[in-house]
């Protein structure tokens, strides 16, 4: 998997939480998602129609603390499954940081991307290089890349096929 | 310049002589164990199956319990929990883990109590588990970090990434009033800096309020700290911390304790002496106000329990407002203890008698009602809880409305049938 994306955007608000906002929770508890698709349920708090209008390869802009409460794995294998290639906020929080990067979800964090982009936007990004290029208005914003064991992980498409990868050569 | 606590334990855990916050490193555990909640573990196992691994970084430092559903089984789910315990034990058996590393009921409880009480998770050492709420550890100065879906990962490698978080220090002067708890103090940290004021950061408790504060108190301060976005919440361990894990264990530990001339990003100053019992308004976490702005407010139910509440503490506090008295009619009030532990020392205290007289229900220990296992939320329902967190339909119906407040404000809204000051009570 490379880690460069060209999409559309969609554009959600601050403090997005994991079972309030990104993956019902009561559903889930009630056993709808028993089918392991919690694509078509994603954002469906905010807008219903999301999982529908959503197209594979968009990228998702956020605010502040994306993906806050729970840890709960569910959003981000739900929002991999809808077809976003790449979710990009102002922070997040520290486990669906974590839970991205071990489930191969690419994550960028970038101050003000929310400053520069709008919905609808198209963006080019590219993790190794550090950039994210609107291209409807021309600008471009450069931020620090992840240190390459961590590109590596969710390049490998996350930390469970990478650990296969170290079995397969041997190193563990 | 000096080092925090949580720096120096991961420097420690990682054999570097210092690392900074921003640094990224492969972190496992040494003095400590990795617990895995048999609930969890079957899937765990299934994952195991799914990806042909055979084999745990090591044996010896995995401890087996069930702890999150007690007695219970979902009926959403495709097994009993006794199913999934089997399932567990007989998979980590074969794998290797010793017989005398694997708990069943009556001898465990929540999973943020057990490691505490146990003596896996050690003052300046690590605890990692599958469960968000595991930064409960930071009470006893021990890291406590959520390993959440990388659990099976973590079991084959031994080791995780994490990312070395800046430190916020919390310094709380004063003096608590009676009838406000550890719970309170962080409620109203979070009313302050807001659900985003910690994010990726670890929150430092200190101040004469940190000092004056039991243990309980404490552990229910760390547990609650992820909702402020915080990584991890921790406490520089005491004598009383240190006196605690003595009695418990054989293994040597060796407490970490933050520089006087630590970098923190932040640094907060409160009065504890002004702050007022708090309470989380539903349908957000993240609105808290004191507890005068919602008095009178009818419930229909109570719960004490999860791993946020449910200690020796809790249950006294609860018993000493309901002695002698009994619960408002109208009201069901389900008091889980945390651990077999607890459940043990509060009967032996007379405690329980006091609930169970009161018309309190004691249910076995367990995550209980906090996601809806014993005593689910019907329809409409008003609770009032001491538990974790209040997203609707976490406890039961979507409908049904959770407040959250100290343990103390639930056994005293719980006697008078609506939301009151639970220093009136005292």
């Amino acid at each position: 998997m490379a880690l460069k994306f060209k999409g559309k955007v969609w554009v959600f608000g601050d403090n997005l939480d994991v079972d309030k906002e990104i993956i019902p929770f009561r559903e889930r508890e009630m056993g709808l998602m028993k089918d392991g698709n919690f694509g078509k349920w994603v954002m469906t708090p905010v807008d219903p129609d999301f999982p529908k209008k959503v197209k594979k390869g968009d990228i998702m802009v956020v605010g502040t603390n994306m993906g806050c409460g729970h840890g709960h794995w569910h959003a981000n294998i739900g929002i991999k499954q809808a077809g976003i290639s790449c979710v990009i906020a102002e922070s997040f929080d520290r486990n669906f940081f974590k839970n991205s990067v071990n489930m191969g979800l690419p994550i960028i964090e970038l101050e003000g991307i929310n400053k520069v982009v709008k919905e609808g936007d198209e963006l080019e990004v590219d993790l190794e290089a550090g950039t994210v290029k609107n291209l409807t208005n021309k600008k471009t914003l450069k931020f620090t890349p992840l240190p390459d064991f961590l590109l590596e992980i969710m390049a490998a498409g996350g930390i469970e096929p990478y650990t296969n990868k170290l079995i397969a050569e041997g190193k563990i | 310049m000096g080092k925090t606590i949580v720096e120096k334990i991961m420097a420690k855990a990682v054999g570097k002589p210092e690392v900074s916050p921003g640094e990224y490193v492969k972190m496992g555990i040494k003095d400590t164990y990795i617990q895995i909640g048999s609930d969890i573990g079957a899937l765990n196992f299934r994952e195991y199956e799914r990806l042909g691994w055979d084999k745990f970084f090591d044996p010896e430092k995995v401890m087996i319990a069930p702890e999150h559903c007690g007695t219970w089984s979902r009926p959403q789910d495709n097994m009993s929990n006794r199913e999934s315990h089997r399932i567990t034990k007989e998979w980590a058996l074969s794998l290797g883990v010793p017989k005398e590393n694997i708990l069943d009921l009556g001898r465990v409880g929540t999973c943020h109590h057990l490691p505490i009480e146990k003596g896996w998770a050690l003052p300046g050492g690590v605890y990692l588990h599958s469960d968000t709420h595991c930064p409960t550890a930071g009470g006893v100065g021990c890291l406590g970090i959520n390993l959440s879906a990388s659990e099976p990962a973590f079991l084959r490698l031994g080791w995780m990434w994490f990312r070395v978080p800046k430190s916020i220090k919390f310094n709380i002067t004063g003096k608590l009033q009676d009838g406000v708890m550890g719970r309170d103090v962080f409620e109203y940290i979070l009313s302050q800096i807001g659900p985003a004021g910690a994010v990726y950061q670890a929150m430092e408790f200190t101040g004469p309020v940190m000092e004056d504060m039991s243990i309980d108190g404490r552990l229910s301060m760390c547990c609650l700290s992820i909702f402020t976005g915080a990584k991890t919440g921790i406490v520089n361990p005491d004598q009383k911390v240190i006196d605690w894990f003595k009695a418990r264990t054989e293994v040597p530990f060796e407490p970490q304790y933050s520089d006087p001339d630590a970098e923190y990003v932040k640094t907060y100053n409160y009065d504890g002496s002004k702050i007022e019992p708090q309470v989380v308004v539903p349908p957000y976490r993240r609105t808290v106000k004191p507890v005068s702005q919602v008095e009178g407010t009818k419930i229909t139910t109570a719960f004490i329990g999860s791993c946020a509440s449910g200690r020796d503490e809790d249950l006294r506090i609860a018993a000493r407002i309901l002695k002698g008295k009994k619960i408002h009619p109208d009201v069901m009030f389900n008091i889980t203890p945390g651990s077999a532990e607890t459940m043990l020392r509060t009967d032996k205290e007379g405690i329980l008698s006091t609930l169970l007289e009161a018309g309190c229900l004691v249910c076995a220990p367990s995550c209980s009602m906090c996601p809806g296992f014993y005593t689910p939320l019907a329809k409409n329902e008003v609770c009032i809880a001491s538990s974790t967190t209040n997203v609707p339909g976490r406890m039961g119906e979507d409908s049904a409305q959770v407040y959250l407040g100290s343990p103390a404000t639930v056994a005293a809204s719980a006697l008078a049938g609506k939301i009151v000051d639970p220093r009136k009570y005292l």
